[in-house]
């Protein structure tokens, strides 16, 4: 406790020159911490947003074979399916079952091809409750068969007004041409922003379209209590679902149609696939749509983590020249304390403690600036192109920081400002009393 | 009681004007569209011609394009070169039985597409570039004789036997001295009209009778329609090399 006190003491004796080494800790901690808490903050968001924008963190899709051997997407009501939605339930916040197409929508002599979802409206009241309306009423789309909400941006595009008609192509599971009638009930506010802007749609109308049944369905997606569960989820799903005989395959075979004019066969048929009977099910997770974003932030994190070492490095040389130059100031005063019994172990420890209050110094600081810095820019908001909304959330940039990451850089800082101090460190507990006392520096 | 009088008589007018389709009609019909479709055929001989297309577009304005066309009836093969746009030229349809391949010169790629889908961006889909097949796709759902312009024609209503073919419905006007297909209406499942097409000049070419302006009508987007015309007609024997991918790849180099 003695020799704390000393370093503490000598410390505050040179403030000019401990708040400069302390400074250079600071600047890299604050760059680690910045780097380390933007990658975690997009990660968080483009997780978010992505879910959002599916609609779910688990997403399962039905293939099945028709008569003419074409693979079509389709999920019909299944015993397995309820039962494991209900075993699961109390993991489950939400779950939506819709139906969607890549149609043209056509209004006089303007058409615009945008995303339809097929939505059963009485099931998923979120998702009213959710939508911005700007103009018109999501009143009419309970009642009403054909009611469409379109987002504002298609609705300038057509040149539409609410309570007009529009026709809406597309083609069904089998790829022959079909045509509807869709009534404009609202526009809301453009999701664009997470990268996916949808009209809804009443399903039995767009399934009736498409060539499904009215309880039949082509995408199933839950939203969980808990993102940790998710892998074990999707296991359980993809276990529960695998019909008889039928193996898990992790690359899955090509589809070969289109469903709703969204191609499903980019490449030509693959001879290989094999016909089966009945429903196969697809389950992914937001995990694997996010493994090469978190393998991006990866990389980006070890630059970070390369220019934290360069900074620590060059922080480094500049304690141990610092204290090989207290070394020399203080060496008479070393002589005396050691005269009146100090260790030489106790010599060490003061100029380790030195460093080590430094370290931790520097890194306070550093915590500190990066905080200040997190909570202005982050209140910022910013307009910026809609294509990079999808790293921000809700128009602002966020920053996540795990307290094991910022413990590592922490531990970091002090185990290579020890090093720094050693040697200086270990030449001030070697020092002769008599020869210390005697020196004229 | 008066309602029931007029749904009656209106009933009747409609029995005595389109007269139910009966057996021995429905044979005779199909016999035309046999003759239809065999007449559309070139039976023996290839055929060649440059397609001049005129696509108006009421958003994108009016597109001029020049593709000039290879075509062997026997093996269902057929060889689209684009020459015009510049910005296009290169670009290839080629058929081979049921596989149609996209190619484009500027990633000099092969890409899969479709009979039922649309050429570039007209109203011309890729089926109409070769012989029909009415009599096999589609089955008589109803007929009756009316005039279209000067002729008199038999006026065809077909379903199709199944979902094979992209327009579940469609409706022929066909010259009753020539069997010469002069309108056809295309229509969706839920039978909205969604494309006609008409054919106001026809030549004989070989064996063939094929129509050398058509006239395809967008009836979903208002003023959307695609003229085609064709020249520089041949039957002349084309070389089998010609319906190949690598044909397509050299003529780019």
């Amino acid at each position: 406790m003695f020799t704390l006190k000393v370093a503490f003491r000598n410390i505050s004796r040179q403030k000019k020159r401990s708040f400069l080494l302390a400074g250079a800790i600071a600047f890299g901690m604050l760059v680690i911490t910045m780097i380390n808490a933007l990658t975690g903050g997009l990660v968080e968001n483009i997780r978010d947003n992505f879910a959002h924008a599916l609609g779910g963190h688990v997403f399962i899709t039905g293939r099945e074979f028709n008569e003419r051997g074409q693979m079509v997407t389709r999920i019909r009501p299944d015993q397995r399916l309820d039962e494991l939605l209900t075993e699961h339930a109390p993991e489950i916040t939400a779950f939506t079952k819709r139906s969607q197409a890549l149609p043209s929508l056509i209004f006089g002599s303007k058409q615009t091809m945008h995303l339809v979802y097929g939505v059963d409206f009485q099931e998923e009241d979120k998702l009213l409750s959710s939508l911005v309306v700007t103009e018109g009423s999501l009143e009419d789309v309970l009642s009403l068969e054909n009611a469409v909400i379109l987002p504002q941006p298609a609705a300038e595009r057509l040149g539409v007004e609410v309570g007009e008609t529009i026709l809406i192509k597309l083609e069904t599971l089998t790829g022959q041409h079909n045509v509807g009638e869709l009534l404009v009930t609202a526009f809301v506010e453009d999701q664009e922003r997470f990268g996916i802007s949808a009209a809804y749609v009443s399903r039995a109308y767009l399934n009736s379209l498409l060539g499904l049944g009215p309880e039949e369905y082509q995408m199933l997606n839950m939203f969980l209590t808990d993102l940790s569960l998710v892998e074990s989820f999707t296991r359980s799903f993809r276990e529960g679902l695998l019909a008889p005989g039928e193996e898990q395959e992790e690359e899955e075979p090509a589809a070969t149609v289109t469903v709703g004019g969204v191609s499903l066969d980019p490449v030509p048929r693959q001879e290989r696939i094999s016909r089966w009977q009945g429903t196969r099910y697809r389950v992914m997770n937001i995990n694997q749509i996010m493994e090469p974003v978190e393998l991006a932030v990866g990389v980006l994190n070890r630059v970070g983590l390369v220019i934290f070492i360069i900074l620590l490095l060059v922080t480094m040389v500049g304690i141990t020249n610092t204290f090989r130059m207290v070394l020399l100031e203080r060496t008479k005063e070393i002589g005396t304390m050691r005269a009146f019994g100090m260790h030489r172990r106790q010599v060490q420890l003061i100029f380790l403690w030195e460093a080590v209050l430094l370290g931790l110094v520097g890194c306070a600081a550093g915590l500190a600036l990066s905080g200040l810095i997190v909570l202005v820019v982050g209140n910022l908001p910013l307009n910026v192109d809609p294509s990079l909304q999808f790293f921000l959330k809700q128009g602002r940039i966020t920053f996540r920081l795990s307290p094991g990451s910022a413990l590592l850089n922490m531990s970091l800082v002090v185990f290579t400002s020890l090093l720094a101090a050693y040697w200086p460190s270990r030449a001030a507990a070697r020092l002769s009393p008599i020869k210390a006392l005697s020196s004229h520096t | 009681m008066k309602k029931i009088y007029l749904l009656l008589t209106a009933a009747l007018l409609v029995l005595a004007l389109f007269p139910p389709v009966q057996a021995e009609d429905l044979s005779q019909i199909r016999a035309i569209l046999e003759k239809i479709d065999a007449q559309s055929r070139f039976e023996g001989t290839d055929f060649s011609a440059v397609l001049t297309l005129i696509i108006e577009d009421p958003e994108e304005g009016i597109e001029k394009m020049v593709v000039r066309q290879f075509r062997r009836d026997d093996g269902e093969r057929y060889l689209l070169l684009i020459q015009e746009p510049v910005t296009q030229r290169g670009q290839g349809y080629l058929l081979e039985g049921d596989n149609l391949w996209f190619y484009d010169p500027s990633s000099r790629q092969f890409a899969h597409t479709s009979l039922k889908e649309t050429f570039q961006d007209s109203d011309v889909r890729n089926a109409d570039f070769s012989s029909t097949s009415w009599s096999s796709s589609y089955e008589v759902e109803g007929y009756y004789e009316g005039t279209l312009g000067s002729f008199d024609v038999h006026i065809i209503e077909l379903k199709a036997v199944d979902d094979t073919v992209p327009f579940p419905y469609a409706t022929l006007w066909v010259t009753k001295d020539t069997n010469l297909v002069l309108k056809v209406e295309e229509y969706s499942l839920t039978r909205r009209l969604m494309r006609s097409a008409l054919f106001p000049k026809y030549a004989k070419v070989g064996e063939a009778v094929i129509p050398v302006q058509m006239v395809f009508l967008d009836e979903l987007v208002e003023g959307k329609k695609t003229q085609v015309s064709l020249s520089e007609i041949s039957v002349a024997k084309i070389p089998d090399h010609v319906f190949t991918k690598a044909y397509i790849e050299r003529v780019n180099r």
